[in-house]
């Protein structure tokens, strides 16, 4: 999962990212990184996430559980 | 069998590829309708055989993956053994990947050429051979989409392997045409399929509105787009090739 944060950081435009980052708070969020970010967990985890399910995981925390989550089923 | 009637397809054979579903399962439908045999491929075994059953005329079918590239051409020459020469074909198969420039991938984005538009190249390849197409004539259609022609954000993998489609078309229409063989394209809009099912899924609901208002004529169905391809494959078009025609509802024409 440490590939994931250097991954989400580069995605989110920001040198690191931590835990309790909230994902609407960064600069580089919107409707396009977003997609980015379901694009990139598709290609690199098999799974399918919505854009609903991102936004409920509010947090990078809550991405990387809700990544453990989906690819554990 | 005299044909009576030029959008008459008694006693002609079609390859259908991607049949399984959407586009290319309407196209199969429509085509058997107007009195087609076919082939149908579609990496989806269970749902093609669905499709056949739907079919009012002969129908072979066959699970093929599109991203072995070299199985192509030697499948359709072992088919037209078979069953004998084709007399066209509709590359129906595709698959979408949304996804803004940042997170392409050159695994994914190399998929979808494969199967989008290297594949579309292969069939054409091996439909130029006497021993698939007979010798002369024949019409090659191709399904390209809206964003071959207009941009999208977050469609260019999808958009490059659409429009070097059109690229094909237009080359080989020349190149083809000493031997009657005629190749178009078809560029739908958004139609009401489950590969925009599954593609619904990454936006939020005001996605569909959005969508709807790009086009003056609503959603399509895949039967919108399946009619054009059978008359692109019938003699009714028997003076058009290179052709790239728009079937959207209006969305290119705003």
């Amino acid at each position: 999962m440490e590939n994931l944060e250097s991954s989400l950081a580069e995605l989110l435009e920001v040198d690191s990212v931590n835990e309790a980052d909230q994902l609407e708070q960064f600069e580089a969020w919107d409707s396009l990184t977003s997609l980015s970010i379901i694009a990139f967990i598709d290609e690199n985890y098999k799974v399918q996430v919505s854009a609903k399910e991102l936004l409920d995981a509010k947090t990078i925390g809550g991405l990387k559980k809700l990544i453990t989550e989906k690819t554990a089923r | 069998m005299p044909q009576t009637h030029p959008f008459d397809l008694t006693g002609k054979r079609f390859l259908v590829t991607g049949a399984a579903s959407g586009i290319g399962k309407a196209t199969a439908i429509a085509l058997s309708a107007l009195g087609a045999e076919l082939i149908l491929w579609d990496i989806n075994e269970a749902a093609l055989k669905a499709t056949a059953s739907s079919c009012m005329k002969a129908v072979h079918t066959l699970a093929i993956d599109l991203k072995n590239t070299p199985g192509i051409r030697e499948t359709l020459l072992n088919a037209a053994a078979e069953y004998g020469p084709v007399n066209g074909l509709v590359h129906a198969a595709g698959i979408p990947y949304i996804s803004p420039l940042k997170s392409l991938s050159e695994n994914k984005y190399m998929e979808v050429l494969q199967i989008n538009t290297i594949a579309a190249l292969e069939l054409a390849k091996a439909f130029n051979q006497k021993k698939v197409s007979g010798g002369a004539n024949g019409s090659i259609v191709f399904i390209s989409s809206v964003y071959a022609l207009v941009g999208s954000a977050a469609n260019t993998a999808y958009a490059m392997s659409k429009a070097a489609l059109h690229g094909i078309t237009k080359s080989l229409a020349i190149e083809l045409s000493p031997k009657n063989i005629r190749v178009n394209c078809v560029a739908p809009g958004f139609v009401k399929t489950t590969m925009k099912a599954n593609t619904d899924q990454l936006f939020n609901e005001e996605r569909d509105e959005l969508l709807e208002s790009l086009h003056p004529l609503g959603l399509g169905a895949p039967e919108d787009v399946a009619y054009a391809c059978a008359y692109l494959l019938s003699d009714a078009a028997k003076w058009i090739t290179g052709s790239i025609m728009n079937v959207d509802g209006g969305f290119t024409a705003k």
